[in-house]
């Protein structure tokens, strides 16, 4: 009968913790509200004036390198636009790779999941002179331009979505299709009117992964888009405030303030939706 | 009705926009990295550099650089302990999200946030944490003053810089890792845990052989993510660590929390040796590729026996 | 609709495909590309001036981090990417061998005749010098006169001894935390493993005497120079704060100075900015790394880094205007003095930065005090990978000055 306060002694402890895993955060915020001296000096106190955050801000919004406002944009165009490709196309190349069961599909999905531990590293440089190549024969340019760009997201994000989509799909009975095929559907229409909308759970749990990767990564924009040129994601934005000598760490952390922000609302509002198709997805991946 | 066979139209129509990129990104770009290797490529323009056809140099030398050869041992410590630190949390998190806990569905969203940030940006602001914001702590509270003596910064000592990786890896990648086990200890039927428990069966025996048994399917694919995800280890290691502190190995001085993606990422840009730098990522892929085909034997061996 | 979707997918996808073409042009916009976030504003306000009067357009860049890696980097991506900068930076002869092919010759601009600073090669002039630099041991006047300590007189390792005991026995009085404000993390490996190493290379010597370079470059190590300059490494280390010796960064080795928690500073005067905005309002100036027992009455002051124009470049007439303009131009010389703090390196511009160390700088070279910085004669590789690590080894204590010296001796003996 003594179970429940220990439950409720267990409830706050619990909270206690949760509060100190994300006091990070709690950092970077009351931080943001500082000049950059302040911050290095007295990292924990509390600011003394609160405006200075709007300041930062507002230094970050006029700054000509940082361009925030179309940094923004571009960085939404490329991660709406490549979550579009790597969720459709991916869906329905592990559609026809589950229901043919060939050696040649099962051979083209294990080059897929092979390709998942190729490290960045061995394909980052090759892959901007090839599209140099590229350019240079056809006159298709894929540096510094969005098409560059969401051509590589596919590329790198592809193995991961067939994955899933793969092991979710094979839990479809096939009964569904059968049945769509003898009232007359095509192939293609079985596909995108019976199957594409079972796997909104595997659509979420790719969004969300794919998204968060998307939106904060460095390194291939910083090689397929480059810093400073007109297409220009947040994270590039970012990193013109951290020099080798002089990190300008008031400004960084309003910064990251500012790409945060963004990305922690959307996930608080669609949160239950987001967990939900993460907690469905992830366990047939 | 005819099923999709391998060579019809929808089969090819379906797969070749995936392929085509695939194609594109990975496939094309790794074999020229590959061919790459094997020559003295630099990417810049110095005078008289036509690319020469060095054959295996790139490798052996490789394997001659003490720096190279310990950041495999170092990789592969961290890899362990991390893999280790993370499934761990991560299954007690998961747990506790799954609870009769009010709160759960707070904790599930509050664990995940750290996920949602770069690593880059996590790996600084812990930087942070770590040399600034603990001292203070420490100068502040007067029994913690522990924490401002500098032979305790955990950034100061190789051992423990790991240690500060493992947190920081740990922290950032647990929730994701969670909402994987929670989706596997949500798939199992609460009927099996009633009956159970009218069988009398205790709460750890419970745990024993109804939860761990249903969720070792999802074990092959956290072991996977987790594995692969620590060894490719390169954001938090850079904005964390950069590398340091120093440590000597082979009687020469290197730096001691360099993992294996920063060690190439040094060798082919600091110290200007592209095509090294592309012959230690083939060697990097073939490792990793062993590593992982024979966790996920291992793990499928498991996942019967249980 | 879902094929909608994607045929609206198609269309974006192949929306962003152009064709551009090219041609020279002498109203082609042209692009740079620095590596000095700090001063990223005011070469941006600078740039949109030029434009106004030019007509030509131009894009600046900014990359942070250190010429070896960050900008490197994205030089390099740039490069393979068909799209390299007209105007680039380069920092010394190991920069400028990966890109020699591409580095134009601008023995011929007005503005050599007025620097002495400008980076040359085989009798050409490449590099157009952004600005001098100096440094030394920064020291705090105030907190120096009241220990009684005279600055003149820092000029031997023997003085620097006698006046870190007598500061450090004062500490608590003079309210410091240390004697010395050092670094040597793997951040900080600049500070150490290219500043530091200088000592070694150029102290005492006529300026531009390389011969301690290459004795070293052919793997010939003195051994004499090299113990006592481990003398006076382990003088440093050892008068700092641990905490930021082993793993402070940038911002908190100035902030110990700059809040008068340290006596001297081990940096040059770019931290002039960071002095202002923490308000440290003491007098400060630059003693000599006294790193011998003979005298060495000078601080270390060069022109660190170039702007080289590409070869390539479609409007290399402009490209070369901006430089030019900014020596000759009134606005050219308000951006580079006033806006941007730097020390002008040319003889024909009269402004003075504000910032208290870059003065010191100027009287130090006005006086031909001056040692010059032969560390750039070395790789990035080897002053990152083979000297930074021994430095952190040596200030973590996990290595005395005995080994401290035998890891130098056989870094230098690889060399050959």
């Amino acid at each position: 009968m003594n179970r429940k306060p220990l439950l409720h002694l267990f409830e706050a402890l619990m909270v206690i913790f949760l509060v100190i895993f994300l006091y990070p955060f709690v950092i970077v915020f009351i931080n943001s509200a500082k000049d950059s001296f302040s911050v290095t000096q007295y990292p924990m106190r509390l600011p003394e004036n609160w405006g200075q955050i709007l300041l930062n801000m507002k230094s970050i919004l006029t700054s000509e390198n940082i361009r925030y406002a179309s940094s923004f944009l571009s960085s939404i165009i490329i991660t709406a636009v490549s979550l579009l490709a790597v969720t459709i196309l991916p869906a329905q190349a592990g559609w026809v790779l589950v229901r043919a069961k060939t050696k040649t599909s099962q051979f083209i999905f294990f080059m897929f999941v092979a390709a998942m531990v190729v490290p960045f590293q061995i394909v980052m440089f090759p892959l901007i002179s090839w599209f140099r190549t590229i350019y240079e024969v056809t006159g298709i340019k894929l540096l510094r331009t969005y098409p560059g760009i969401i051509l590589a997201y596919l590329g790198f994000g592809l193995s991961l979505s067939v994955f899933m989509y793969h092991g979710f799909i094979k839990g479809i009975p096939f009964e569904l299709e059968e049945a769509a095929t003898i009232d007359g559907c095509s192939k293609p229409a079985v596909f995108y009117r019976i199957i594409f909308p079972l796997l909104t759970p595997t659509h979420a749990t790719i969004c969300i992964l794919h998204g968060i990767w998307i939106w904060n990564d460095f390194l291939l924009p910083l090689l397929i888009l480059g810093k400073g040129n007109k297409i220009q994601t947040l994270p590039l934005a970012v990193a013109n405030f951290a020099g080798a000598y002089v990190k300008q760490w008031d400004l960084i952390l309003t910064a990251i303030l500012m790409a945060m922000i963004p990305v922690i609302i959307l996930f608080l509002l669609a949160q239950k939706k987001i967990i939900k198709g993460m907690v469905a997805g992830s366990i047939k991946g | 009705m005819k099923k999709i066979n391998g060579n019809n139209l929808t089969f090819w129509l379906f797969l070749a926009p995936v392929l085509l990129a695939f194609l594109m990104i990975i496939v094309i770009p790794f074999f020229v990295g590959a061919f790459y290797s094997l020559t003295d490529w630099n990417a810049t323009a110095r005078t008289g550099a036509e690319l020469k056809f060095v054959g295996l140099k790139n490798f052996t030398d490789s394997f001659a650089d003490p720096a190279f050869l310990y950041s495999f041992i170092i990789t592969t410590i961290f890899t362990i302990i991390n893999v280790i630190a993370i499934n761990v949390v991560s299954i007690a998190l998961a747990l506790v999200v799954t609870s009769k806990l009010k709160l759960r569905n707070l904790h599930r969203v509050g664990f995940f946030i750290p996920y949602l940030i770069g690593g880059l940006i996590l790996g600084y602001l812990w930087q942070f944490i770590f040399n600034n914001a603990v001292p203070a702590i420490g100068k502040a509270i007067p029994f913690m003053g522990f924490l401002a003596d500098p032979e305790n910064l955990l950034l100061s000592k190789v051992g423990t810089s790991v240690i500060a990786l493992v947190i920081v890896a740990s922290w950032q990648y647990a929730g994701y890792i969670m909402m994987i086990y929670v989706a596997a200890i949500e798939a199992v039927p609460t009927s099996l845990y009633e009956a159970a428990k009218i069988d009398g069966v205790n709460a750890w025996q419970r745990f024993r052989y109804i939860t761990v048994p249903m969720i070792a399917q999802a074990f092959t694919i956290t072991m996977f993510l987790t594995l692969v995800n620590s060894f490719k280890q390169f954001d938090v290691n850079y904005a964390l660590t950069a590398g340091g502190p120093a440590t000597i190995f082979m009687d020469k001085p290197i730096y001691g929390t360099e993992l294996l993606a920063m060690n190439i990422y040094r060798t082919a840009f600091v110290s200007n040796n592209l095509a090294a730098g592309q012959a230690r990522a083939v060697i990097f892929f073939i490792v990793l590729v062993i590593i992982t085909l024979v966790q996920v034997r291992i793990n499928k061996k498991k996942e019967i026996e249980l | 609709m879902k094929r909608i979707l994607i045929v609206l997918l198609v269309l974006i996808l192949s929306a962003g495909i152009f064709f551009s073409c090219s041609k020279e042009n002498n109203k082609a916009p042209i692009t740079m590309m620095q590596n000095k976030p700090e001063i990223d504003a005011a070469l941006q306000a600078y740039g949109k001036i030029w434009t106004g009067k030019s007509g030509t357009e131009i894009t600046i860049k900014s990359v942070g981090g250190s010429t070896g890696a960050d900008l490197g980097q994205q030089l390099r991506a740039d490069y393979a990417a068909g799209e390299m900068p007209d105007i680039f930076i380069i920092a010394g002869v190991e920069d400028y061998k990966e890109w020699e092919s591409i580095i134009l010759d601008l023995s011929d601009e007005a503005w050599v005749e007025k620097t002495s600073v400008a980076f040359t090669k085989d009798g050409k002039v490449f590099g157009f010098p952004v600005a001098v630099e100096g440094w030394g041991m920064a020291y705090n006047a105030d907190i120096l006169a009241k220990a009684g300590v005279n600055p003149a007189g820092l000029t031997t390792i023997g003085a620097y001894k006698t006046a870190c005991a007598k500061i450090d026995s004062m500490k608590a009085e003079l309210g410091l935390d240390s004697v010395i404000s050092m670094a040597a993390s793997a951040d900080m490996g600049w500070v150490t493993a290219h500043h530091n190493f200088n000592s070694l290379l150029s102290n005492g010597l006529p300026y531009g005497d390389l011969s301690v370079v290459n004795d070293l470059l052919a793997g010939k190590v003195d051994k004499k120079r090299l113990s006592e300059y481990a003398d006076w490494v382990e003088l440093l280390f050892n008068y700092a704060d641990k905490t930021v010796l082993t793993t402070g960064n940038y911002d908190s080795q100035v902030g110990a100075f700059a809040t008068g928690k340290a006596a001297f500073l081990h940096q040059g005067n770019w931290t002039d900015p960071n002095m202002a905005s923490a308000n440290a309002t003491f007098d400060m100036a630059f003693a000599p790394h006294g790193s011998m027992s003979t005298p060495t009455e000078g601080i270390f002051v060069a022109a660190p880094s170039f702007y080289v124009i590409n070869k390539e470049s479609k409007n290399i007439k402009a490209a070369k205007q901006f430089l030019n303009d900014m020596v000759f131009t009134d606005e050219g010389n308000n951006y580079m003095v006033n806006e941007a703090g730097m020390i002008p390196a040319y003889s024909n511009v009269t402004l003075n930065p504000a910032g208290k160390l870059s003065k010191s700088v100027q009287e130090w070279a006005a006086a031909g005090k001056v040692y010059s910085w032969s560390q750039y004669y070395f790789t990035n590789d080897f002053r990152d990978q083979s000297l930074a690590p021994i430095y952190n080894q040596f200030a973590n204590g996990s290595i005395g000055k005995v080994e401290f010296i035998r890891y130098m001796t056989e870094a230098f003996e690889g060399l050959k």
